[in-house]
């Protein structure tokens, strides 16, 4: 079992809190999908949980235990940016990884290469943004690691490789290993994450199954008899997480229960009452809107 | 057999969801026939590339409305007794929303009891004429 657990992980840079009191656990042989608005602290999150940046409080596990010197060779990393040596070619950074760590294997990086079509003669300075992404996912997957952290690693794909790295993903949690990863492009996170974590100016604003977050939350929308007509009643109502009024038009964001409030609305008086479904990228912009009933209080989906 | 699959992962429904609905749709179509095998959790995954964790949920919820069954290191196979059945009941619940949801719209958009009734006959008519 390779779970991941990070136990009220703070972070700060001199009186900056980068990080806050983040709790969250990735199961074994499950992708993890981390989201968050650019600064909100995925990166820093990544740097603690790869040893590389030293927590202010709080820890991070791997299958229960501290990091240890061992724990490199368990990890494989894609980082945002390109770590990559401009000097030298492909084939030597496949050869570098091939002397720094044990399990890795060197046929699987330069098959990865083949199917990214790259040529492993090139040397790093000659390849697009694309390529280098590239690169990075077919060293950081021949690693044979137990855990795989991977910042943005389809940024710069075209939409065929995006999803050849997708499949790589999926393909590590059905051999059993645990995968997080963070994207902008949240489609990709809804398609292969299970759980996903929200975090937004460092704290942990949305948490739970993927699943169950789309399952239960809802837009209630409706038309009120006139501008002023009042929802006392209905918006009090502790699973309505925020309304949004515009003249006679209302939309409630619902934590749950969205058939009950659909006709509790209906029974105040609205008309044309509907329950719209919320895809990924709906919950996460609500989770980090300013406007947000959540802020101060994570609500969790149902666990497995 | 993943061929018959598909997921639309950017869709509000849960991805389990559409699987157990899917399977359950072939079957009661049967596109899937009783004794056949379904692919692995980890075959589906990758093939939709989705999380093998969600293909395994959607399994157990079909072993549970007795649409599959599941026999150790074999694989899961759509059931000999009462797949149909169940698959048929299950298709009936996904029509039973479905209305329910279209009368709620009637309804909220201010249509007469007698109104939605005239609705409701022209569409039997519609899709189930009467046999001459």
């Amino acid at each position: 079992m390779s779970t991941i657990q990070i136990s009220h992980l703070s972070k700060r840079f001199g009186q900056f809190p980068a990080v806050s009191d983040l709790s969250l656990e990735v199961p074994a042989g499950s992708v993890y999908g981390l989201l968050g608005p650019n600064g909100a602290g995925k990166t820093t999150v990544f740097k603690c949980v790869l040893g590389l940046s030293r927590p202010s409080e709080g820890e991070v596990l791997y299958d229960g235990d501290p990091f240890t010197p061992q724990t490199f060779q368990d990890i494989a990393y894609v980082p945002e940016r390109s770590v990559l040596y401009e000097w030298m070619s492909v084939a030597e950074h496949v050869e570098m990884n091939r002397r720094a760590f044990a399990r890795f294997e060197p046929a699987r990086a330069l098959e990865l290469l083949r199917q990214f079509n790259i040529d492993p003669r090139k040397r790093a300075r000659a390849l697009s943004k694309g390529m280098r992404t590239a690169v990075m996912v077919a060293l950081a997957f021949a690693r044979n690691a137990r855990f795989l952290v991977l910042d943005e690693p389809t940024s710069g794909l075209d939409p065929i490789n995006q999803r050849h790295v997708l499949s790589l993903i999926v393909n590590e949690a059905a051999r059993g290993n645990s995968v997080v990863f963070s994207s902008h492009q949240i489609g990709q996170v809804e398609r292969a994450a299970e759980r996903i974590a929200v975090i937004d100016r460092g704290r942990l604003v949305l948490e739970g199954m993927v699943d169950d977050l789309k399952a239960d939350r809802k837009i209630v929308e409706g038309i009120l008899p006139d501008a002023t007509s009042s929802l006392d009643g209905v918006a009090g109502d502790p699973r309505i997480a925020r309304v949004d009024r515009v003249e006679r038009i209302v939309r409630l964001l619902v934590l749950s229960g969205s058939d009950d409030i659909a006709t509790r609305l209906t029974q105040a008086g609205a008309s044309g009452v509907r329950v719209l479904d919320l895809n990924l990228e709906d919950i996460f912009l609500y989770a980090v809107s300013p406007v947000n009933a959540e802020a101060d209080a994570v609500v969790s989906g149902s666990t497995s | 057999m993943p061929a018959v699959l598909t997921v639309d992962s950017r869709s509000g429904v849960p991805i389990y969801l559409q699987i157990v609905e899917q399977v359950k749709r072939s079957v009661a179509l049967g596109v899937l026939r009783a004794g056949e095998q379904l692919p692995t959790v980890k075959q589906l995954a990758v093939d939709l590339t989705i999380n093998p964790n969600t293909v395994a949920r959607a399994y157990r919820d079909l072993e549970r409305d007795s649409v599959i069954e599941t026999a150790p290191g074999r694989g899961s196979f759509v059931r000999g007794d009462g797949a149909v059945d169940s698959a048929r009941s299950a298709a009936a619940d996904v029509a039973r929303d479905a209305f329910s949801v279209a009368l709620r719209e009637a309804k909220s958009v201010g249509l007469s009891r007698a109104e939605v009734r005239e609705l409701v006959n022209a569409s039997i008519d519609r899709w189930f004429p009467e046999e001459a």
